[in-house]
């Protein structure tokens, strides 16, 4: 119980319930199963962003420049793929990872071998990147993609009173970017030098940790993640737009660092990427079926961010009464 | 030292003054058409009318594309234009007001103006709309009335809750709407997302599972017919809710074919870009557009102050989609 009101995470888990219920109450459509596979596939390009972005804040880095870097796998691997005549799912993963990976260590080796900072760095990769891809495009869209990539693939699938209820390549895709990265930054000891790294760089070097190594593995699971998002992302709307990402980054990093990241490195989790991914999504779908006027919509959603940022600051102790609170030292 | 930088210095003014010679010797008029984003199919199609008239009016024309919709793009692109001098300045504005004081400040150096889209634009020699609000917007309501049977619930999307010409046709589309049809319901105010197809794609989810009553969109920007599709592609809804709004066909043809996207009417911007210089080319010649004059592509115009407007729209449904999604739109 008191884990649950001190950490981030279970702060936000609260503040989740309660608009839960709220919607709940408010709307019985909320509390469906197929609104909860709706919420799930409308997450699942943000999650997986979400994830790689948290191991670079865990390290005490930024990514500015994830959503662009998509977008240019999105047309790299366009290219790759018709260059092997079409190719299939297995080709597509390991085009979209290998070419994020690339983009990821780029960021990595401006940050390590100049010795510039991540958010300098990134800002300048983020209009390069797009700068070079309406070069080189000419802004043109990409309606003509191989079949099996635009396909919808179903693992599971219901038929509620509510509508279809159903998993899709995207909803799994994201599960396991998830339980990739918790395995990673929780039960490696790449993960436990990653935050150690993050927390404190000096002592971090003099216990022996490689600063290389930290930075070139936190930004290419990033560029890897944005790779596979990216893919994702085409599965859902079918075209490769240039454009089509610009912007996410900013939404993406509100809602990790929501979760609980801290901009300074050493804390994070992918329970509170989901936890802040899900609480952004869960307000707007609440925002929808309650038949909000969608002018407030942008309002409402600050309003939200604000409360649940300012609960960290409220002490549940003392809301719990006197014994709790009498034990502080 | 001074002899060091004194010959390539020589140099550069020699190529200079030949550069600037050729810049007089040149006295073709020009014309830059500032559109609202570059790359997007639409303003692609613009830009060839653009050039292939420019070409065959011995008039230099060319379009500007920001990377973003955002109306400071524009005014820096419309600065740029009044430093290099050109005869005419087109544009498409993404907010009238904001491009007023630098369009005051084009037609005080004597350069001539012309907007596309911008019913209520100061400072401009002539505006020309290929559809009146009126029309477009009620022409677009009585097909979603007959696709309904004139009852049930619709929602409507815009662009952008600010984009002014978006929201004047959802003001036609539904009072004509209120006036001729009492029966149908508006779900909720209108949505501003039909420039993103993700945006519209969920929203539309969101909204067909809060109201089982809904059958009918009429999404206003060219991304919002789209994304609905895939979203009643995803519920299983395709054929029971009717999609209308103006889209680029070659984007839509597929959607259009399987029902997902009912149809809608469009202009055709690569006319809009051959009137663009048609009408430039009037003004630089100094000749008079009065009351019954005929423009090519307008047909016979009747000016209201500086604006020219006619309906020359073009339905876009199963039988034309292949025809339009061909001519590269």
């Amino acid at each position: 119980m008191r884990r649950l009101l001190t950490s981030t995470e279970g702060r936000l888990t609260i503040v989740l319930v309660i608009v839960c219920a709220i919607l709940a109450l408010a709307s019985d459509q909320f509390l469906t199963l197929a609104n909860f596979s709706n919420l799930l596939a409308a997450s699942a390009v943000n999650l997986i962003f979400a994830v790689g972005l948290v191991v670079v804040l865990i390290a005490g880095g930024i990514d500015i420049s994830f959503a662009v870097a998509a977008s240019v796998v999105q047309y790299l691997t366009v290219f790759a793929l018709q260059a092997v005549g079409g190719g299939n799912w297995a080709f597509g993963f390991f085009f979209a990872g290998i070419i994020g990976i690339g983009l990821g260590a780029i960021n990595a080796a401006l940050i390590y071998y100049f010795r510039i900072i991540s958010i300098v760095v990134t800002i300048a990769t983020f209009n390069a990147f797009f700068g070079l891809l309406m070069f080189f495009t000419g802004g043109k869209y990409i309606y003509d993609l191989p079949d099996w990539w635009t396909h919808r693939i179903v693992f599971f699938e219901v038929k509620t009173p509510s509508g279809w209820a159903e998993l899709t390549l995207p909803g799994a895709v994201m599960i396991v970017a998830a339980l990739a990265t918790w395995v990673l930054i929780n039960r490696t000891t790449t993960g436990r030098q990653l935050y150690a790294y993050g927390d404190n760089p000096e002592g971090a070097r003099r216990e022996g940790i490689s600063v290389g190594a930290m930075t070139f593995i936190a930004f290419c699971w990033m560029g890897m993640m944005a790779g596979i998002a990216g893919l994702m992302q085409v599965n859902f709307v079918k075209e490769v737009v240039p454009n089509a990402l610009l912007g996410r980054e900013l939404d993406v990093l509100a809602a990790v660092v929501l979760g609980g990241a801290r901009l300074g490195g050493g804390r994070g989790s992918v329970l509170g990427c989901v936890l802040g991914v899900l609480l952004v999504a869960i307000i707007q779908n609440g925002l929808n079926l309650l038949g909000v006027s969608p002018y407030a919509f942008k309002m409402v959603v600050g309003a939200f961010i604000l409360f649940a940022i300012s609960t960290s600051n409220i002490s549940f102790r003392n809301l719990l009464g006197g014994a709790a609170g009498g034990r502080r030292a | 030292m001074f002899k060091r930088f004194a010959a390539p210095l020589l140099g550069a003014a020699v190529i200079a003054a030949s550069l600037a010679t050729a810049a007089v010797a040149q006295d073709k008029p020009t014309m830059g058409v500032v559109v609202k984003i570059g790359g997007i199919p639409w303003f692609n199609a613009m830009e060839v009318g653009i050039k292939e008239q420019g070409d065959a009016m011995g008039m230099d024309a060319f379009m500007v594309g920001p990377t973003s919709a955002d109306p400071a793009l524009q005014v820096r692109a419309i600065e740029d234009l009044i430093a290099k001098g050109v005869d005419v300045i087109g544009v498409v504005p993404n907010d009238a007001n904001a491009i007023e004081p630098v369009l005051e400040k084009a037609r005080a150096a004597g350069i001539k103006v012309v907007t596309h889209e911008s019913p209520a634009q100061k400072n401009v020699d002539w505006n020309f709309e290929m559809a009146s609000s009126k029309g477009f917007g009620e022409a677009h309501a009585k097909m979603l009335a007959e696709a309904m049977g004139g009852k049930g619930s619709y929602a409507v999307y815009v662009g952008s809750l600010t984009v002014p010409l978006h929201n004047e046709w959802a003001d036609y589309a539904i009072a004509y709407l209120k006036d001729n049809y009492p029966d149908m319901k508006l779900i909720g105010d209108r949505y501003g997302v039909a420039e993103s197809v993700d945006d519209s794609r969920k929203t539309a989810l969101d909204l067909i599972a809060a109201n089982p009553d809904l059958t009918g969109f009429l999404a206003f920007g060219s991304q919002g017919p789209i994304g609905i599709g895939r979203a009643l592609e995803e519920t299983r809804k395709v054929g029971e809710i009717a999609v209308y709004g103006p889209f680029s066909p070659g984007q839509g043809r597929q959607l259009v074919k399987e029902g997902a996207i009912s149809g809608g009417f469009m202009w055709n911007p690569m006319e809009a870009g051959r009137v663009f210089v048609r009408v430039g080319d009037m003004l630089v010649k100094g000749e008079a557009i009065t009351d019954g004059t005929t423009i090519e592509g307008l047909g016979e115009v009747h000016p209201d102050g500086t604006n020219i407007i006619v309906d020359a729209l073009i339905p876009i449904n199963k039988d034309t989609v292949d025809g339009l999604a061909d001519l590269g739109l």
